[in-house]
């Protein structure tokens, strides 16, 4: 146990972001994950689950930050190396040619043959194993194609063991499974990583087996938006404002697992009304709200955010914190339905913090909604930048303006050909107050909202 | 490990490759050298006068210095095996393997059962190279040591495919469909450039006759020069071909299971794409168009012996240059004296035989 902890974790991910044309859809993620470990990744459609999964198994690049595999990063290792190391089963897997089974498992010993190809007798052995370990050794002359769909994900995890990996990366290996098949799968993989003490990171889109047979879980939304035991990770509000659905998560009655149910419909509107709406609604984007929100949360004053869109790092942080998120999808303007939502938070809202975020075509509603709600009396902060962020510059004179909106530093920020800088005009002429720091940002935020 | 014939029930069809299967692969291949054999002293012995099989095995012996059998033969005949049919007929055999032999990497790689070695503009750009060779007042380079048709059309064939290559390329990787879509574009281009030639040129009517019965495909070698320098084009691609021979198995699996195992997948696709383009055209350079062999010798001999491209290449190899050995004899006996192309004879009897195999097999043509 010791040496456990002081040995290197097996996969240290640290702060990589990954996009595909030069579009963000991985931000800052950390992981760690030690040796022996059964890791679920949840997270929904889109979220970035499968690309975290490709980022591990060295196809594909992080942009920023590194790969720890074993405390060396991943590149270093080179291609067989990982594949020495690291296996994959996908979700599916066509083979065209009539493969027997057996075949199929000695495409695992790949990374170990050399140039002419020849197999040792080592090899032999430890295919032999691998179809055993997945109980597959009477499919053994069968062709791989002629199989059932659970018996075929048998042999792809048995042509991974044939790898001999230490880690074993699973993309949704049962998505395209029977429910038998499914457990029969998600058994098979437990008993490996019990019996032979391999590592197991499985992106599952099925919450209930996740919680299930994994006892350490990842929520994930182009970040880690939680990393926990099933019984935290699983929480209604967090799936909510993840998944945009609501669940009911309960023991059922003689089983030893959490289940997560799509509530009956007098449920959700029964607990949509208990629910005490947050007053307090942070406006951020781009990193501009995270030490606010992070104040709010250690304050335990519960506040909605939003809008924000999938990928942005507030909107990573804000799944993780707030209590109410308003969500656009990536790289989109604000749509007409988001806007209204932002509205009917507002609705509720005593206190709106409006954080230095970058004004663009995309976000501008989001001010304007914040001046209609200032003219109704909500009251509204207007947190000044700070040294460590988006600089104040001085050299920026608005002329006619007064010196509050210049400390709003909102014409640094403005790409809006001077929308913005009205707005925040109007916000201010409304009664809008500058703080200059955060914490006189929650310090007013407790005397408002508690009243 | 357990090798017992399942229990599954199979049409007769696809129980009877199933215990082939089980044979070793040596036995197989020693099989098929011995029936290559067979097939040469055939065609060797059929023609305008037939020469005994027997008289033939001694004058091949005799040309090897180490044997010395007493001649009981025409000179005369001596010559015709070993200068005007023996190259043809070796010739002919070398067009086979590296049409083979191509069709199981193309296959293989792209994981198509239906792939063909000219997918990817082979045919156009040799197609093309003829073309101008025809057109061209010269009928050899080098004065008279090589004849201008084969070089151009091996250089139009690589030339075209490292084209179709560099178009498909897309930001650092090479997609299989945008690389069929660019064969197929570039295919449709050079046709059109390959008529307009034809169209605008002086020598069109003597250059029309040759660039057809060229297209139609005929095995056209009268010296062993270019039967010498194919062959060892030819045997450097199976060289290569067998070393990816676990590769091609691996990529079986899709591109990015063959990347999960550790391979290379994007220098492996251009290496084989390259060696297998240059199998093609060297047999195209002395053949022209032969459609069919480089698509149903790898297929029917995967289902007789199974896809594992180890024993797939060389068996491949061998069992192409028999069928084109034995299409090209029928093709001069059917109507002798008249000669059929043997392209149109492949043709005929492969396009069936194909048809046949998709319909009872439909099963394995799921990509």
């Amino acid at each position: 146990m010791v040496d456990e902890q002081q040995s290197p974790p097996l996969l240290d991910v640290q702060g990589i972001a990954f996009g595909y044309d030069r579009q963000p859809l991985l931000y800052d993620v950390h992981m760690q994950v030690r040796r022996g470990e059964m890791v679920g990744l949840l997270g929904p459609n889109g979220s970035g689950k499968t690309t975290l999964l490709r980022l591990i198994s060295g196809v594909l690049h992080p942009q920023q930050g590194t790969i720890l595999l074993e405390g060396k990063d991943l590149q270093t290792w080179g291609r067989r190396g990982i594949a020495r190391r690291v296996a994959v089963v996908p979700q599916e897997l066509h083979m065209p040619f009539a493969f027997t089974v057996e075949q199929m498992v000695n495409l695992g010993r790949t990374p170990y043959l050399n140039l002419l190809g020849t197999r040792t007798k080592e090899d032999q052995r430890i295919v032999e194993h691998a179809l055993q370990a997945a109980d597959i050794s009477p499919l053994a002359g069968r062709i791989f194609n002629e199989l059932s769909g659970g018996e075929r994900q048998r042999v792809i995890v048995a042509l991974a063991l044939a790898q001999q990996p230490a880690l074993l990366l699973l993309d949704e290996p049962t998505s395209h499974l029977d429910i038998k098949y499914q457990i029969d799968v998600l058994e098979l993989v437990q008993r490996l990583n019990r019996e032979t003490g391999v590592t197991v990171i499985a992106a599952m889109h099925d919450l209930n087996l996740a919680a299930r047979y994994f006892p350490r879980l990842l929520l994930f939304q182009r970040g880690v938006v939680a990393d926990a035991t099933p019984a935290e990770v699983l929480e209604p509000q967090l799936l909510r404002r993840v998944y945009g659905v609501h669940v009911q998560v309960g023991i059922l009655r003689g089983a030893e697992y959490l289940s997560v149910l799509p509530p009956g419909s007098d449920f959700s509107a029964n607990n949509h009304q208990e629910e005490t709406q947050p007053r307090v609604h942070v406006m951020a984007g781009g990193g501009s709200g995270e030490l606010l929100m992070r104040a709010l949360a250690d304050a335990h004053i519960p506040f909605s955010a939003g809008a924000l869109n999938i990928g942005d790092s507030d909107h990573t942080l804000a799944l993780r914190l707030a209590h109410e998120v308003v969500t656009e999808q990536p790289y989109t303007h604000l749509s007409p339905a988001t806007l209204e939502k932002v509205r009917s938070q507002l609705m509720h809202a005593a206190v709106l913090v409006v954080c230095p975020m970058p004004v663009g075509p995309g976000n501008l509603p989001l001010l304007q909604a914040a001046v209609e709600a200032a003219q109704r009396g909500v009251k509204v902060l207007l947190l000044a930048p700070t040294s460590e962020g988006i600089p104040l510059s001085s050299d920026v004179h608005i002329p006619g303006e007064d010196s509050l909106l210049q400390q709003s530093g909102i014409a640094a920020r403005d790409y809006t050909n001077g929308e913005g800088v009205k707005l925040i005009g109007a916000l201010l002429q409304a009664g809008a107050s500058l703080v200059s720091s955060v914490g006189e940002a929650v310090d007013v935020t407790k005397t408002c909202a508690i009243l | 490990m357990n090798r017992a014939p399942t229990k599954t029930v199979y049409t007769p069809w696809k129980s009877w490759p199933a215990t082939i299967q089980t044979l070793p692969a040596s036995l197989i291949l020693i099989a098929l050298g011995v029936a290559l054999l067979a097939a040469i002293f055939l065609a060797v012995s059929f023609g305008s006068t037939s020469i005994p099989i027997g008289i033939i095995a001694q004058i091949l012996l005799n040309s090897t210095g180490v044997f010395h059998f007493a001649r009981q033969w025409d000179p005369a005949t001596e010559l015709i095996v070993l200068q005007l049919r023996l190259p043809v007929v070796i010739g002919t055999g070398l067009v086979g393997v590296g049409l083979s032999v191509a069709g199981v990497l193309f296959q293989g790689m792209l994981r198509n059962p239906l792939a063909d070695p000219y997918l990817i503009g082979t045919s156009s750009g040799a197609a093309l190279g003829a073309a101008i060779a025809f057109v061209l007042p010269y009928d050899t380079i080098y004065g008279t040591y090589f004849p201008l048709t084969p070089v151009l059309a091996f250089v139009g064939a690589m030339i075209t495919v490292l084209f179709v290559y560099a178009l498909a390329r897309v930001g650092g990787q090479t997609p299989v469909v945008t690389l069929l879509l660019a064969g197929v574009v570039i295919n449709s281009v050079l046709v059109a450039f390959q008529t307009l030639l034809l169209t605008l040129s002086p020598h069109a009517l003597v250059g029309l006759q040759g660039l057809f019965s060229w297209l139609s495909g005929g095995v056209a070698v009268t010296t062993w020069s270019p039967v010498v320098i194919v062959g060892s084009i030819i045997l450097v691609g199976i060289a290569f071909s067998l070393l990816f021979s676990g590769v091609l198995d691996a990529f079986g699996l899709g591109e990015e299971s063959a990347a999960y195992l550790g391979l290379h997948v994007g220098g492996y696709k251009l290496l084989i794409i390259m060696v297998g383009s240059l199998l093609a055209a060297a047999a195209v350079s002395i053949s022209g168009l032969i459609g069919f062999v480089g698509l149903v010798v790898p297929h029917v001999i995967r289902l007789l012996f199974g896809p594992r491209h180890r024993l797939l290449i060389p068996a491949s190899a061998l069992a192409g240059a028999i069928f084109l050995i034995l299409a090209d004899l029928l093709a001069r006996v059917v109507i002798a004296p008249a000669v059929l192309p043997v392209g149109v004879f492949t043709a005929l009897v492969g396009a069936p035989f194909f048809l046949f195999l998709l319909r009872s097999n439909k099963r394995a043509y799921r990509w």
